[in-house]
């Protein structure tokens, strides 16, 4: 197997998820980190024992010359990063939002296609253990033809980013078009898009802001309940941002023309409600119980799993920076299509714009 | 004398206004957060009518907030740090936000610092159970196999004392033990842990090195009088109690816990077999123990805070007595929860 020489810029918190992730494969080597702040970039260095951290990008690229580089940076500065980095060489991982809007997704995958190199993009949920096994049962034709899907996305503001957002009106997550949505919706939309395959839904979008006024600035419009519908030709969907609802939940609906599948990314779970096989108040009856023991039987699977030390927090960014190394090296095709990327991308400008507050605020 | 504190709306901030106050310090710019709530500063400073007490709110991590804050500003006490986060974040609000200050305080010759530290900057993992720590003990020299905040608080200090020595300007790095009083942390990670609703009381007989806030507080005020007299200063009370002795007090005067004692020597058994289980199944579970992370926080050691007296602060608050209303505290506050 082909080492594969990898850098990381951007030395936030989500850069100790890629620095684990990477220390665990075999045929990866982290050859720099780097981060406008130097001292950002030195402790990530220090607490993960890498040897070459540095402030200067360029020289990163130059003297380290990476194969892969991963984007962990705000999204402001994506494209700026992932043109250079591909123009160096080097096949790009880049953190969710690939960019601000369709603008610059169509920079960054057009400089990935003039020169060659390769581009991903931070999906992870889509390729966490039920999304998998989603996938294999819907292909296996257990729900029959989907008809419609619900996307939940739960968030809380109460955590420590949330917390960071709202003690600083100058935040970066202020400023890009769909603020707190922006930085979080990737993982709710695409899942949707996934099935609304249509070139161009129709899309209905609504926001509010359900936190009262507590600032006086910035903070207090930026909005924190999104629905959105998307309606294709033969398959609708309807997606929940809420950051009010406890339990955070994180979950999908696939509903087919034979079953229904629960998704479940926070227990990794996934259950299929088939149609009813008795007839009348006997197949009320039955369900239930069939259905608590696909719960228990998946249960017993997480725990061995668990023991086998493959129940892993990062599982979904572990199998998608495989896939993407694997394309790599053996030219296999990418783990996300230029065209889904750009499809989403379409998605959330129109969302921003339906969403945008009126009266003149920006 | 103009003094800037940074942090003043955390707990150590608002008694350091409140005793700069009462020193006679009474042009205070007080650094805080967009969205902190500074009521309680404003009512202090009721009570001292000639006082000039500004508040300028802003991030550390900011340099133009930073800037503005330092200006025509004679003595920096620098409290503000992260307490909890992700160790990226808690790196960034502490240390980044002290490397933004110590900028702004270079290009202004003259401007003193007292930069609030921690015990937690000392290599103690390898010194004997019971080991005096004085002023002259190492420096951790192992930081990244700490906690995040000892980490971010080793850095801090150390990028302190290389920017002392690159400019030259007066500062003094103040290190407290476990800072206590109304308002602070009830149980200290020395004391022990809480763990699936059992607390695991760690610490048994070391003495637990507190510092009642107003005495910490004072300490600052008196260390700034001649902020080049000492590089970095203990700060902690006399007659410390034991950590076994703090939690019997805890559970009988605030409220009844659930504890086990787990003596050190088993908690480093318990500590290996996290820290190996850890490593062999690629961080499914984090090492939240660690043989070394145990040895230094629970092997016990003595703090001394001789060279703290020694430049003339005497303790307000007797221990016993910081104790009562600590305690007293968290019992109302339990009592209302």
């Amino acid at each position: 197997m082909k080492t594969l020489r990898v850098a990381v810029v951007g030395c936030g918190k989500i850069a100790d998820a890629h620095v684990g992730e990477l220390q665990k494969m075999p045929g990866v080597d982290i050859v720099g980190v780097c981060d406008l702040e130097s001292l950002m970039a030195e402790q990530l260095a220090r607490r993960f024992g890498l040897s070459h951290f540095t402030d200067d990008f360029e020289q990163l690229l130059a003297t380290r010359t990476p194969d892969v580089v991963h984007i962990t940076t705000p999204p402001q500065s994506h494209v700026a990063l992932a043109t250079r980095a591909l123009e160096a060489g080097a096949h790009v991982y880049v953190e969710k939002p690939l960019a601000m809007d369709v603008a610059g997704v169509d920079a960054i995958v057009g400089r990935a296609r003039e020169t060659g190199r390769k581009l991903t993009v931070g999906h992870s949920f889509h390729f966490d253990p039920p999304a998998l096994e989603m996938r294999r049962l819907i292909a296996g034709g257990a729900i029959g033809e989907p008809v419609h899907v619900e996307s939940h996305f739960g968030y809380s503001l109460a955590g420590p980013f949330g917390a960071a957002i709202l003690g600083d009106p100058r935040h970066w997550v202020h400023t890009l078009p769909g603020r707190l949505f922006h930085n979080n919706v990737d993982h709710m939309l695409n899942k949707v898009l996934e099935f609304v395959t249509d070139p161009e839904p129709a899309v209905h979008a609504f926001a509010t802001r359900r936190r009262p006024h507590a600032f006086g600035d910035v903070r207090d419009r930026m909005q924190d309940e999104l629905r959105v519908t998307l309606l294709g030709k033969s398959v609708t969907g309807y997606a929940t941002f809420t950051s009010h609802v406890s339990p955070v939940s994180h979950f999908l609906r696939v509903y087919g023309s034979r079953g229904i599948l629960h998704v479940d990314y926070n227990i990794r779970t996934v259950v299929l409600e088939p149609g009813p096989t008795l007839p009348s108040q006997i197949g009320r009856l039955l369900p239930a119980f069939k259905r608590a023991g696909e719960y228990r039987r998946q249960g017993w699977r997480n725990l061995r799993s668990f023991a086998r030390a493959d129940f892993q927090f990062f599982a979904g960014m572990h199998h998608l920076i495989e896939r993407f190394y694997e394309s790599i090296r053996s030219d296999a095709p990418l783990p996300i299509a230029y065209d889904e990327m750009r499809r989403l991308a379409v998605v959330m400008d129109t969302i921003w714009a339906q969403i945008a507050p009126r009266g003149g605020e920006s | 004398m103009k003094c800037l504190v940074t942090g003043a709306g955390g707990f150590l901030g608002g008694e350091l206004v409140s005793r700069l106050l009462a020193h006679g310090h009474t042009d205070v710019k007080c650094f805080v957060r967009p969205g902190s709530d500074v009521t309680h500063l404003a009512q202090m400073t009721e009570a001292h009518p000639g006082a000039r007490v500004e508040f300028v709110r802003g991030n550390v991590t900011v340099r133009a907030d930073v800037e503005s804050a330092v200006r025509d500003v004679d003595i920096v006490f620098h409290l503000a740090a992260a307490m909890k986060g992700s160790a990226a974040d808690m790196f960034l609000n502490t240390v980044v936000g002290t490397k933004r200050l110590l900028d702004a305080v270079a290009a202004q010759p003259g401007t003193g610092v007292v930069l609030v530290s921690s015990f937690g900057v000392y290599g103690v993992a390898s010194l004997s159970r019971g080991a005096l720590v004085d002023e002259s003990t190492a420096l951790e020299p192992a930081p990244e196999k700490r906690d995040p905040y000892s980490y971010s608080k080793w850095r801090q200090e150390t990028l302190f004392h290389e920017y002392r020595e690159r400019y030259g300007f007066p500062g003094v790095a103040l290190r407290p033990g476990v800072i206590v009083g109304p308002g602070g942390a009830p149980l200290s990670a020395r004391v022990g842990v809480g763990v699936f609703g059992l607390f695991l009381s760690l610490g048994g007989g070391n003495p637990l090195p507190i510092s009642y806030v107003t005495n910490c507080a004072e300490a600052l005020v008196v260390a700034a009088r001649n902020p080049t007299a000492h590089a970095v200063i203990n700060v902690c009370d006399d007659e410390p109690p034991s950590c076994a002795g703090y939690l019997r007090r805890y559970r009988k005067e605030v409220r009844a816990l659930r504890t086990v004692a787990v003596p050190y020597p088993a908690m480093q058994l318990v500590s290996r077999a996290v820290e190996r289980y850890s490593l062999r199944s690629g961080g499914q579970l984090p090492a939240v123990f660690t043989p070394y992370r145990t040895a230094s926080l629970w092997k016990g050691n003595r703090f001394s805070n001789a060279r703290l007296k020694s430049i003339g602060w005497r303790q307000l608050v007797p221990t016993d007595e910081g104790l009562r209303r600590t305690l007293a505290y968290w019992r109302e506050r339990e009592g209302r929860a």
